[in-house]
């Protein structure tokens, strides 16, 4: 019914109002011990379940709150819950059973009364709980505790400066030094989730407070560790020792029964390790993280499927990670797809030398698989692997050539395309298997396959005796062809041409060809190639052969690997949506704070230099338009990249000097001050100080296209990509 | 960190029940169920859906992009948790889990009839496991329990409660007394997992070491890898608050543990032991890994070993396979031995026998066969496997398809009961911070599950 509410069930939905409210009102009277009330109220909730709109009884059910039994009252809150806030003008009925309510004896019912009341953000509820609230964040009971300190996020979420004016950020910095762990737990949650808001205060924890909290895990429930390892995050320590004590304390997490309490703690572990000096230690943690990494991958296949997710990212930043148990990812043939295409992009990640044979005759099982989709990643993967471990090239041909002989079409097809990178990497090597190529050229009938095909032929169009009459046969079909085969087919009669320049057939091959692409084809970029080659050629032909046939640089799949910065900005999502997605959060999730690591004199000086900036995009405008006192500042590109690190540098200055005194226990700045700070370029200077941030950080995630698609294809690309992060390959290989 | 909301759907698809996404618009539940039916629809095995699907924004700006988490729980039943901001879907996933276990905790089995039944205590078991700004709450069923009566103990204390007329004031104690005390007893408790004041009368604690082995072996029988993991399951009746101490005698075969929270880590860090508080109840002490002991061979034994032959023709093909345990103590029992025969396949004929078996050779000791024509499955079952001797299975099956493509792997999975791969043993279990005896036991169990290619 809720799915498709068409006009019957509509006029079902009302009858069933009447009768529920004729119901309510029978049982008014003669009610023995509220039985019929607890009957109509019980249909009314299952109603609420499913989705039914049930706020027409509003003012029906509201009466029921007088009744001095629990059930009742609870289900009468479950009504409010849901129902509360679309009632602006009618919930003053409710406020004075609310206040009787938060003083009741009974901590259960304290709790329900306040926790019912955030659910309503109408000011006058809201003024109303502030005040119980007050009393309740400092109840004896800690259920009423835990319970407050949940209700002072919604109430922050509601209107975020009266909270704050009411002190109630402070009163929740309090109760993380609570006895009670729960207690502890939510409330770093609540300060967690006022932190993560746009416009709210930052939460930042210093040393004492972190190693308070960390204290406090043993006695925390599951979901409580995880909030108080992911506020981890929020310590930025000034230290190297900080953050090693700091660590070596977390590493115990490690041993956790719950999947995400592990993942959080390797979080945390990560980016401590950005703040730390000693090797050993980071070798340490980095051996101690596999083994629970690999006991995740025993779990269900969706908690594999996050895990595998993570790893690749973790292994990509921290290779020695793992480094040993390339056997744990060999796929089984009954795993979900999505579990087995996870794992073979670890296994390609992981093959070395060493291991690159075990992890060759994987792959060649899994390319007799029934998944077709599977079969056509492991061929590709032996050819990355051909590409990646040099020493392993020639089994991998070997093996591409005995897939090739199979006939099956889309493994051939597969093989063609990846054997045409291989030709690239090691130029001079593996030509002799051309002819193999050759004898299946009809097998090809996919546009990637059949243009791979083709460029191999023009390229050494030399070294293959009939490539003139191969290129001929294809060309007869040039006109019916993708884009993509018609750019393939064109470069290749071109490159045919200046191989066999004296060969009649060559010459009116490439004349064909050419004016088909002048003039039949309508794809501009097709045009522009085609008389481009031609006035090369009419003009010139030694040097059109020198330009068209020049040396390419060679490639490797170094450059798959994603930029430093932007992995060492994903990492701190380690576990989140962005890490399944490879791609930050705040770009595609809802309500998503942004995260980066922030500079401190203990940051190691290779994350220092890749460090990406953090904007906080959306400050509302009436911020953005207070001005600061104080001089006009540079426009932001001029800043050194190493003061880019803060978005905020006028803002980061004042709060790292005051914490490393100590005496603060947060730092809690409001935004309207630190949007003054920012300001300090002036009120001209307000657009593009809001706007300058957010273009860097978009930046860097350009290469991590095809998010969703899940398993880019890492295509080798050029080595000269290389070249902006050569210097940090030693620090990623430790 | 945000779970926005929870849906059980029916096997149809159509949601059961649903948290009350009182922040959202109404339509985000329902992107969130369309997603995953458009999902289940486009593959045609239901377990190759992605788990985390990205939902993408709805009408209007409010809806931006969210992620979808679901699990099947049985019974065509499925479960989604709505994700969005930073959370980590790991954390949907446990808790999907977790509230799965309490709702089974509650009321048996989950199925459709019983969720409908019981409406009004799931909803209220949602509303206190999980906040509407998204924080997991308490799911430890310990603690619940004093919140959210179960169905057949509510029905139980109504009817003692009833006959006394409820006045204003008595009715306000009646609240209190079922209500008031428990609660504060179960937060009051400094442990979270475990309640104060719990009785039995007779005071037990149960451990069921359960291990399991995975692993992969090639075609020449070489195993390529092969992993064992375990888990202690535990079953604890103890009054009051009892503190624990469990020691073995091999500690160090366990590798890469993972515990409860309840257990001390430092303890076990220091000295290999378990020193811990139990909950009350059925709960996983610890996980762990086992691992070869000798660095020569890397892997453990695969404790059976599987012959194949298998000849794959036009529209069908012959299958020939040997059987036989490897262990020279233990019997294995259920042995299932499963062959993917591709998607066209038709149908299958095999007989089966057993050669050297041993005396006493019952009825059925050969083992059955059938195919399963829903999964496209030959599948071969044999009760009991003793030390000795071989069992066969020998058949042809056919294809609708010239080129059958069959699955390059055999599945076996088997069971031997009182027995540990790891042969882990219990040295002694000292209580301590009680004045009572208990009833203590350990009980052993091996599972396998085993892909032998050809």
């Amino acid at each position: 019914m809720s799915t498709q509410p068409g006009q019957d069930a509509k006029f079902f939905q009302r009858g069933k109002i009447e009768e529920f409210r004729a119901e309510l009102q029978a049982a008014e009277t003669k009610d023995k011990k509220y039985q019929k009330r607890k009957t109509v109220l019980k249909k009314v909730v299952a109603n609420i379940t499913m989705g039914n709109d049930m706020s027409p009884l509003f003012t029906d059910v509201v009466q029921c709150l007088g009744t001095p039994l629990l059930e009742i009252k609870k289900m009468v809150y479950l009504f409010l819950m849901s129902y509360g806030r679309t009632k602006p003008e009618q919930i003053h009925l409710v406020i004075p059973s609310f206040l009787q309510d938060c003083n009741d004896r009974n901590p259960l019912i304290r709790a329900l009364a306040i926790r019912t009341m955030s659910y309503i953000p109408i000011p006058v509820v809201t003024d109303a709980l502030s005040d119980q609230l007050r009393h309740c964040i400092k109840d004896r009971d800690p259920y009423v505790r835990k319970t407050a300190a949940i209700c002072v996020a919604k109430l922050y979420t509601a209107d975020p400066r009266k909270a704050e004016r009411g002190g109630f950020v402070e009163l929740l910095r309090d109760l993380m030094l609570d006895a009670n762990a729960t207690v502890v737990a939510n409330a770093v949650a609540a300060l967690s989730e006022i932190g993560d808001r746009q416009d709210g205060v930052i939460f930042r924890l210093n040393l004492l407070i972190a190693s308070k909290l960390i204290a406090a895990l043993g006695e925390s429930s599951e979901w409580g560790q995880i909030y108080i390892l992911d506020s981890l995050l929020r310590y930025v320590p000034d230290k190297h020792a900080d953050a090693e004590m700091m660590a070596e304390r977390v590493i115990v997490q490690l041993q956790h029964a719950n999947s995400a309490v592990v993942l959080t703690a390797i979080k945390v572990l990560l980016y401590l390790m950005n703040y730390m000096e000693n090797r050993r230690l980071i070798d340490y943690i980095c051996k101690k993280m596999g083994p629970p990494l690999v006991t995740l991958l025993s779990s269900g296949p969706e908690v594999q499927y996050v895990a595998l997710r993570n790893i690749l990212l973790i292994i990509q930043r921290r290779p020695a990670v793992l480094k040993n148990d390339v056997k744990v990812f060999f796929c089984k043939y009954n795993d979900p797809i999505y579990v087995k295409l996870a794992k073979l992009e670890i296994m390609y990640r992981l093959a070395r030398e060493e291991n690159a044979r075990e992890v060759l005759a994987e792959l060649e099982e899994y390319a007799s698989e029934v998944d077709i989709d599977f079969v056509r990643k492991a061929v590709r993967s032996m050819g990355r692997l051909a590409i990646k471990v040099e020493p392993a090239a020639d089994s991998c041909i070997q093996s591409l050539l005995g897939l090739i002989d199979t006939k099956v079409s889309y493994v051939v097809q597969e093989a063609v395309i990846v054997t045409k990178d291989v030709f690239r990497r090691y130029p001079g090597k593996y030509e002799g298997i051309i002819p193999k190529l050759c004898e299946n050229l009809d097998a090809l009938d996919e546009p990637e396959a059949k243009a791979a095909m083709v460029w191999i032929l023009g390229q050494f169009a030399d070294k293959i005796d009939n490539a003139d009459e191969l290129l001929d046969d294809l060309v007869y079909t040039f006109l019916d062809e993708p884009v993509e085969v018609q750019l393939a087919l064109l470069t290749a009669t071109v490159k045919l041409f200046i191989h066999k320049h004296q060969s009649d057939t060559t010459k009116a091959l490439v004349h064909k060809v050419l004016k088909w692409a002048t003039e039949e084809i309508d794809n501009p970029d097709l045009r522009d190639r085609g008389f481009m080659y031609w006035r090369m050629l009419a003009m010139n032909p030694t040097l059109a052969g020198e330009i068209v046939l020049a040396e390419k640089p060679a490639i490797t799949t170094d450059s798959d690997r994603m930029d430093r910065g932007a992995l060492d900005q994903l990492l701190l999502h380690t576990g989140t949506l962005g890490s399944i997605y490879h791609k930050n959060p705040e770009t595609f999730i809802r309500n998503a704070a942004g995260r980066a690591l922030i500079d401190s004199p203990a940051l190691n000086a290779n994350s220092r230099a890749v460090l990406v900036p953090l904007s906080r995009p959306q400050l509302p405008p009436v911020a953005v338009s207070v001005s600061g006192p104080g001089p006009t500042e540079p426009t932001r590109p001029s800043s050194p990249p190493g003061e880019a690190g803060t978005s905020k540098p006028s803002l980061a200055v004042p709060v790292a000097s005051g914490s490393s005194e100590g005496r603060d226990l947060l730092d809690i700045d409001d935004v309207t001050a630190e949007s003054g700070g920012g300001g300090d370029s002036g009120e001209g200077y307000g657009d593009i100080d809001d706007d300058g941030p957010t273009g860097n950080a978009a930046d860097p995630y350009a290469n991590l296209g095809g998010a969703f698609g899940g398993y880019s294809a890492d295509e080798p690309k050029p080595m000269g990509n290389r070249t902006g992060h050569g210097g940090d390959l030693d620090d990623l290989l430790f | 960190m945000a779970i926005d909301g929870l849906i059980i759907l029916d096997g149809s698809g159509r949601p059961i029940i649903q948290s009350g996404y009182t922040a959202y618009p109404p339509a985000y539940p329902l992107l969130h169920i369309d997603t995953l039916n458009n999902a289940l629809a486009q593959v045609s095995r239901e377990s190759d859906v992605d788990p985390v699907l990205y939902v993408g924004p709805g009408i209007g700006e409010s809806l931006a992009g969210s992620a979808c988490c679901h699990i099947e729980v049985g019974g065509g039943l499925r479960m989604i948790a709505s994700i969005s901001g930073d959370e980590d879907p790991l954390v949907a996933f446990a808790f999907l889990q977790a509230f799965l276990e309490i709702l089974q905790d509650y009321f048996g089995a989950v199925s459709t009839a019983t969720l409908r039944d019981n409406f009004d205590v799931v909803y209220q078991l949602l509303e206190e496991t999980l906040d509407s700004s998204g924080h997991p709450l308490t799911t430890s069923p310990n603690a619940l329990r004093d919140i959210v009566l179960p169905p057949s103990l509510l029905s139980k204390l109504l009817a003692s409660v009833s006959p006394s007329a409820p006045t204003s004031s008595s009715g306000r104690n009646t609240g209190g007394s079922f209500g008031g005390n428990g609660t504060g007893a179960a937060f009051a408790s400094p442990i979270p997992w475990r309640k104060a004041g719990v009785r039995h009368n007779h005071n037990e604690i149960l451990f069921d070491v359960v291990e399991e082995m995975r692993g992969i072996v090639g075609r020449n029988g070489v195993t390529l890898v092969s992993n064992v993991w375990g888990k202690i399951e535990s079953n604890a009746k103890l009054s009051g608050t009892p503190d624990l101490l469990l020691t073995f005698t091999n500690p160090n075969v366990l590798t890469d543990c993972a515990f409860h929270p309840c257990v001390r880590l430092q303890r076990w860090t220091r000295d290999k032991a378990l020193s811990f508080v139990p909950p009350d109840g059925r709960f996983v002490l610890a996980e762990y890994q086992h691992t070869s002991p000798s660095a020569v061979v890397s892997h453990l034994p695969v404790p059976l070993a599987l012959k194949t032959n298998i000849d794959i023709g036009e529209f069908g093909g012959t299958v020939h396979l040997t059987l036989s345990s490897r262990l020279s103590t233990k019997e294995l029992d259920n042995v299932e031995v499963e062959l993917y025969l591709g998607d066209d396949a038709s149908g299958a004929q095999c007989t089966t026998s057993s050669a050297g078996t041993g005396v006493g050779s019952v009825g059925g000791a050969e083992g059955s066969w059938s195919f399963d024509s829903r999964k496209k499955a030959l599948r071969w079952e044999i009760p009991s496997m003793r030390t000795s001797g071989s069992w066969v299975l020998r058949g042809s099956w056919t294809s609708k398809s010239k080129t059958p493509r069959p699955a390059h792997a055999v599945h076996i999975r088997f069971d031997i009961p009182a027995y540990n791969f790891s042969s882990l043993k219990v040295d002694q279990l000292r209580l301590s911070g009680e004045n009572y005896k208990m009833y203590k036991g350990v009980r052993g169990r091996s599972l396998g599950s085993i892909e032998w290619r050809w």
